[in-house]
């Protein structure tokens, strides 16, 4: 994974929740994902499954819980760390 | 204040008092934020009811626990009964449409919210207690009611209502389903001896309270003296930290609908955690594929499972409990009745079906609702009276749901009379939800299709010259539906096929997309 991707990570990953997901609803990086309702399992789902393709890693579900989850910029720290 | 006698329980509203009394430092209660043994359980149930009485709850009066599942709303949804009242239930999510319908028919005394709910209630006269966000209404603190006395449960008749769940209507009208607490009460004594539970039984609690599954462990825990442990609605889209919650908290029960036991199995990490402490996995609410199920329960060998049936009308009243995993494709039977309750399959030509056969099921049994909320033509609808011996009338339920009678004895689902259909367990009325979408500007005509697709199984078909993004209609029905009722999938088209008498023809609508549909 290129660092220059992760630098787009939280614009893209919101661009995608956005239409996607919430269709049309703004994300802001600290906006709690879940417990608005804004996103359901299966939503959590996508997220996930784009995540993988987009930065070409293996997410384990061991690592899809909560805390790295639950806003966008969670999401882009976890992505961090990998 | 009457004396709750053990051994002779006849309100719902006796349990937590029994079990504090029987055991008070025992375990009863596994929140987020806080761990309750059965004597501070007690405590609280009393102090909140003490607290309803002093904004003006009375006997029948509602009490709606409007608030995502937490320790709070545990208390509450017992501290309505023990003030006298009857505890409504009611999804954090509900659209304003579905939340002013309810407003309106159940006029509750007191709201107990959160504070994402707080202030989304259709009525700002009604007293709140909990989280808020101003204090213009009358409202009381978590902290104020810690400073009430705690009192003990009101008297009662045991056929007095004891709560209310709503679902979604044909019409879009929520259908209010009354239990009283010797419906409920015997819903709990069966559940506990057919499942043996015991005192030290850790109970799941999955289902959120506005879905009947919960009333498995809101009642049948305490009344044998269970822990519950509560499955936040926000942790199930993480199977992988509710199976870490199992085995942290060595839970031994579990009961919720299919999908999320799917999801447990693919995402959950099971292989990951210690779950011997998992007795019993009931599920129920929609059919769970054959092969899912072998291969959840091959990754859970030392419990036992069990399909659970009982429209919320009714409750649970038929299990089958299975005796190894499943061998064919067969779907898993409903299996048979419970105690105090007594199945009858009624043909086409409305002559009972003595052995082996199809036909509409229905049911009488004391786990049995008293009626619908202010609807006596949909209770006119769905009971029977039979005339009995001395003038009497036995009473049936009638499902909606077609079954059959195997030459074993054992019943399997077949499918419903009507449009109803399984939305990851949750009842939703195709009816309804084309209704929303034909509410939607630029909208002209619309089907509502359930389709065999896992992940995206409920699909609206919208006829339309106008709209070009479906988004548009996405938001337009998120503001009208209950969230279990939204389409996964939404289709534009141009022209939707229609039968001779000028409906939309939904089974030639369904040939429009790709998948199979499910019947």
């Amino acid at each position: 994974m290129r660092v220059e991707q992760l630098d787009d990570l939280a614009t893209e990953l919101t661009e995608m929740i956005q239409t996607e997901i919430t269709f049309g609803q703004p994300v802001e990086p600290d906006t709690d994902l879940l417990l608005t309702g804004l996103v359901d399992s299966l939503g959590v789902i996508r997220i996930v499954t784009w995540m993988e393709d987009h930065l070409e890693i293996e997410i384990d579900p061991v690592d899809v819980v909560l805390e790295n989850f639950q806003t966008v910029a969670l999401m882009v720290d976890y992505a961090r760390r990998r | 204040m009457l004396p709750v006698i053990p051994g002779r329980l006849h309100l719902l509203s006796h349990l937590v008092p029994g079990a504090a009394e029987r055991d008070p430092t025992g375990l009863a209660l596994v929140g987020t934020d806080e761990r309750l043994d059965h004597g501070t359980l007690a405590t609280r149930v009393g102090q909140l009811a003490a607290a309803l009485r002093s904004v003006g709850v009375t006997s029948g009066d509602r009490v709606v626990i409007f608030a995502p599942k937490s320790s709070q709303t545990f208390v509450a949804m017992h501290a309505a009964l023990h003030a006298g009242g009857i505890a409504v239930p009611v999804d954090p999510r509900a659209p304003a449409p579905v939340l002013e319908s309810l407003a309106r028919e159940l006029v509750p005394r007191a709201i107990i919210v959160a504070a994402t709910t707080a202030g989304r209630w259709p009525d700002p006269s009604v007293p709140t207690i909990g989280e808020s966000i101003d204090q213009t209404t009358s409202h009381l603190t978590w902290t104020d009611v810690d400073g009430f006395e705690a009192s003990g449960p009101a008297n009662r008749l045991g056929s007095d209502p004891a709560y209310i769940i709503s679902t979604s209507g044909s019409t879009g009208r929520p259908k209010s389903i009354v239990h009283t607490h010797t419906s409920a009460l015997r819903y709990a004594e069966l559940a506990a001896g057919c499942y043996g539970l015991r005192p030290d039984d850790r109970m799941a609690n999955v289902a959120p309270f506005h879905f009947d599954q919960s009333t498995f462990e809101l009642y049948a825990a305490p009344l044998v003296g269970a822990a519950t442990v509560l499955v936040p609605d926000v942790l199930l889209r993480f199977p992988a930290s509710v199976s870490e919650l199992l085995e942290r908290e060595r839970v031994s029960t579990w009961y919720s609908v299919p999908t999320i036991l799917r999801q447990l199995h693919q995402r959950g990490a099971l292989e990951q955690r210690d779950l011997r402490a998992l007795r019993w996995v009931l599920f129920g609410g929609e059919i769970f594929p054959p092969t899912e199920l072998r291969a959840l329960m091959a990754s859970i060998p030392e419990a036992r499972f069990s399909n659970v049936y009982g429209p919320a009308e009714i409750n649970q009243c038929m299990y089958f409990h299975l005796d190894g995993p499943p061998t064919g494709e067969q779907s898993i039977p409903i299996g048979t009745a419970w105690q105090d309750t007594e199945l009858r399959i009624v043909g086409h030509d409305g002559a009972m079906v003595p052995q082996e056969g199809r036909g509409e099921l229905l049911v009488r049994t004391a786990t049995a609702m008293a009626g619908y909320w202010n609807r006596p033509e949909l209770d006119e609808r769905v009971f029977v009276s039979e005339p009995a011996d001395g003038g009497l009338v036995r009473r049936w339920y009638r499902t909606g749901d077609v079954v059959e009678r195997h030459a074993d004895g054992l019943i399997t689902f077949v499918g419903r009379v009507d449009r109803q259909v399984k939305i990851r367990g949750v009842r939703v009325e195709l009816e309804a939800v084309e209704a929303a979408l034909d509410a939607v500007d630029g909208v002209t005509a619309s089907a509502a299709i359930c389709v065999d697709d896992p992940e995206a199984p409920l699909v609206g078909i919208v006829e339309t010259s106008t709209i070009s993004d479906v988004s548009v209609v996405h938001r337009a029905i998120r503001e009208i539906l209950p969230p279990g009722a939204v389409p996964d999938r939404v289709v534009l088209v141009d022209s939707l096929p229609v039968t001779t008498s000028g409906k939309v023809d939904t089974v030639s609508a369904a040939q429009l997309l790709e998948v199979g549909v499910r019947t």
